[in-house]
């Protein structure tokens, strides 16, 4: 059998499998999928989620456990969202002795019905400086947050939150509206400071909160002594809302869109490496015991059963948690075990092809074992092989992320069945943190799906019988 | 020629397991090892305790003594092989020792007594919904295979087809946010209320625990057994005795049951234990979210805790159920289908 023989019957296949309409979904899904992964830098919200997921500092400034944007479209109280502003406005007065005053403003349009959780305000700055950050609140009243004098900057980021550093001011902003009574009530921990900033001036704002909407000014004012040497620039503010990205955060602050499309390129990774890898010896595997017969297949044949019969995930656990192996030792382990699922039925058909009169055609004219084997063969089982590597990628799927729910994982990457481990360890079942627990697992769901549309198609093809046309 | 058959698949299965258990004594034989060592130190520590008005002298002597004649007891002094060895004959022989920390429900210490409690209830849970889903399935299934390529067809083989890679510990968490936490409808965990009423309140107290994990089991389960015997019994029907059956004015309902069913019932039989053995040894995760206290939770106990005598019992135990299990279903292959003569030369 020629290549092109070879080729006209994966044509046909294909003929065929493009009348499969389910088969068609899973490719469309699949080639959406690997786009995905093509894009990844172009899509992430937040871009250095790969390197960074397990790195705290990194996500700061979100807020812990909150709920997808989106879920304000079915509430009636709107939540503020979590926002990033860099849009900022720089302003110099030359001051007298070649001293600046340089000023960063930037815009804030607040129209939620509750206060936004912080207002983070980052600068970076070198050199000694002294600054102040305030608010000016659209009914014209300024808070200053903070002044500070920062010594011996070296281009290094100034983190200032309004909730810890702004808290005394926003306190004395309070005390001009409210009695020295009614604030006794309440203790200045008791009260957030954004609640406050974002209230409505009058009495008893320190009792119930009425939003004031508008647009907010954040104002960050340094005098820079020296001009030559030193400088603050690249200011941005985040408003840490009570709602915060596309899927949501954890109890970590960590952004679960991001990890999402993360772990898309590892899923599809695990499924094709392990299912591919392990077909491919299967069938190898399948047809050699089938064609030479005899001995060899009973050697062959008692080492596939001792395989088949080792229970695989708790094996795989064992091995996981006293190894720690990373991804790729973890898909070898897999393919140790997942190989033995096609041998059976590639044995089968390899003991029909075996008897046909062209293998014994091919062997009267001297052809090797290995010719007859790859090239009368193998080609034969293609289609069959891509049946058993499409319906065998959603196990191998499942198997890594049971693994990495059990927190065995690789910890240098992001998995859904991670961010799924994480989503029990924080208890996420039990405080209905759905958007942390129902994303990644219908993620691996969906990915399962596509493999089976695909496999399951092919699958109808070789099986004429099955064929309800 | 069937009791010769019945002996040397017997032999056979036991000569495997033996093998599968070599290979998994050879893995864990680092870590056993160390967890041997940590529990004679232990020992020699306890009773060089119990020694009073003895001079420092006299205890270093001693415990120096014990500490050879422990590791000798052991083993720890021979060959990696001999260790591999010993170790795989002690786990056939079902002799694991005491556990390092877990305990049975009466506090005791035997591997073999905590094992033998958690079997039962993997088994109650794992049996009960197997049943389940066969029935489900096969029942979908035939009512598929009288009109392949209908609307319920099609409609059923595409929700396998969405359920086909549907972790089941995913939707045991979905199903335990929605029911327990939401409806407050089901219990989140364990197999019975502490204390475990009395009488026949006690199998409803069960019932009640089990009920989600046997739904979860259940909502993915079934659709699977459905396709598959949907397409075996699809097979039989096309073969000429069902046409003649039908031609001779057999009731559609008497050629379904009678005659397909019959035919199909070996794989669908195959299928069924096979489905149930990979259950009973994969519920490692769904049985920890339900903390339901079967083998598979024992196992991710034992995992956490670093207690080995337990793990390496567990997984032996394991091990021996699926042994056993297509030990039992070779042997069984022959009632089922007449045609296939066990025995002879295939």
């Amino acid at each position: 059998m020629s290549t092109n023989t070879t080729q006209s019957r994966l044509g046909e296949f294909w003929g065929e499998f493009s009348k499969e309409k389910s088969g068609i979904v899973g490719l469309i899904l699949l080639a959406l999928c690997v786009l995905v992964v093509i894009f990844e830098p172009l899509i992430l919200p937040w871009k250095e989620v790969n390197n960074k997921w397990r790195d705290i500092d990194y996500w700061q400034d979100n807020p812990a456990s909150a709920p997808p944007e989106w879920t304000n479209f079915f509430s009636k109280t709107k939540s503020p969202v979590t926002q990033r502003l860099t849009k900022a406005t720089r302003e110099e007065v030359d001051l007298e002795g070649g001293a600046k005053m340089v000023t960063y403003t930037l815009d804030y349009k607040y129209e939620a019905d509750k206060a936004p959780l912080d207002v983070i305000f980052h600068i970076s700055g070198t050199g000694d400086i002294p600054m102040v950050v305030s608010i000016e609140r659209p009914d014209g009243v300024k808070v200053d947050l903070f002044q500070r004098f920062e010594q011996g900057l070296a281009n290094q980021d100034i983190r200032i939150s309004a909730d810890n550093d702004g808290r005394n001011s926003a306190f004395a902003f309070v005390k001009q509206y409210e009695s020295e009574e009614a604030l006794e009530a309440y203790s200045s921990s008791s009260l957030r400071t954004t609640d406050l900033l974002f209230n409505t001036a009058q009495q008893g704002m320190a009792r119930q909160f009425k939003p004031l909407k508008g647009t907010y000014k954040l104002i960050a004012q340094a005098m820079i002594m020296d001009p030559a040497n030193m400088d603050i620039k690249d200011p941005y503010v985040v408003v840490t809302g009570s709602v915060s990205g596309l899927l949501g955060t954890d109890d970590s602050k960590r952004d679960l869109a991001s990890g999402l499309i993360a772990g898309m390129k590892w899923a599809l990774l695990i499924g094709f490496l392990t299912s591919v890898v392990s077909v491919v010896i299967g069938v190898l595997y399948g047809i050699i015991t089938a064609y030479f017969g005899g001995r060899v297949d009973s050697v062959m044949m008692f080492i596939f059963q001792i395989v088949n019969s080792i229970p695989v995930l708790p094996v795989l656990i064992v091995i996981s948690a006293v190894f720690k192996p990373n991804i790729y030792m973890l898909i070898l382990v897999m393919v140790l075990f997942f190989w033995t699922g096609s041998v059976m039925t590639v044995r089968s058909m390899a003991l029909q092809i075996k008897e046909e009169t062209y293998i014994e055609a091919a062997k009267a004219l001297g052809a090797k074992n290995g010719r007859i084997i790859f090239r009368h063969m193998v080609p034969l089982l293609i289609p069959y092989s891509f049946a058993s590597m499409a319906l065998s990628v959603p196990s191998a799927i499942v198997y890594e992320s049971s693994v990495s729910l059990l927190g065995l994982g690789d910890a240098t990457i992001v998995t859904w069945g991670q961010i799924l481990h994480d989503a029990m360890q924080g208890a996420a079942v039990l405080k209905g943190l759905w958007w942390w627990i129902v994303p990644p697992g219908l993620l691996i769901a969906i990915m399962g799906m596509m493999f089976a549309f695909i496999g399951f198609s092919m699958d109808k093809i070789l099986h004429p019988k099955l064929q309800t046309r | 020629m069937y009791k010769w058959f019945a002996f040397k698949r017997i032999l056979k299965g036991i000569f495997t397991y033996a093998i599968i258990i070599f290979v998994l004594s050879a893995l864990f034989n680092t870590v056993t090892d160390k967890t041997v060592r940590a529990e004679i130190e232990e020992q020699v520590r306890a009773e060089s305790s119990r020694l009073k008005n003895v001079p420092p002298a006299a205890i270093q002597r001693f415990q120096e003594q014990r500490r050879i004649d422990l590791i000798q007891l052991y083993r720890l002094d021979r060959p990696l092989l001999e260790r591999i060895l010993y170790q795989t004959w002690n786990s056939l022989t079902f002799n694991f020792g005491k556990s390092t920390i877990i305990k049975s429900s009466q506090g005791e210490r035997d591997v073999l007594t905590i094992v033998g409690e958690a079997l039962p209830r993997s088994l109650l849970l794992f049996t009960t919904a197997t049943l389940f889903e066969i029935i489900i399935g096969i029942a979908l299934g035939l009512k598929k295979a009288q009109k392949p390529g209908g609307s319920m067809d099609r409609i059923t083989s595409v929700i396998t087809m969405i359920v086909y890679g549907m972790p089941t510990f995913w939707l045991a968490m979905i199903l335990i946010m929605f029911f327990v936490y939401n409806l407050k409808l089901f219990p989140s965990a364990g197999m019975h209320t502490v204390p475990p009423p009395e009488g026949i309140m006690y199998f409803v107290d069960l019932l009640w625990h089990m009920a989600l994990p046997l739904l979860t089991l259940l909502l993915i389960g079934f659709w699977g057994v459905a396709y598959y015997v949907r397409n075996i019994v699809l097979g039989v029907l096309q073969d000429d005795y069902i046409m003649a059956a039908r031609a001779r004015g057999i009731p559609e309902h008497s050629v379904l049951f009678g005659h397909t069913l019959r035919t199909a019932a070996p794989p669908i039989m195959t299928m069924s234990i096979l489905s149930l053995l990979a259950s009973i040894t994969g519920a490692i995760i769904f049985e920890g979210i339900f903390s339901w206290p079967g083998l598979g939770n024992l196992y991710w106990i034992a995992v956490q805790q670093n207690d080995i005598p337990v793990l390496m019992g567990d997984l032996t135990i394991t091990t021996g159920i699926y042994q056993v299990g297509l030990i039992i279903l070779d042997l069984t292959y022959g009632f089922m289908d007449p045609r296939i003569k066990v025995g002879g030369k295939a």
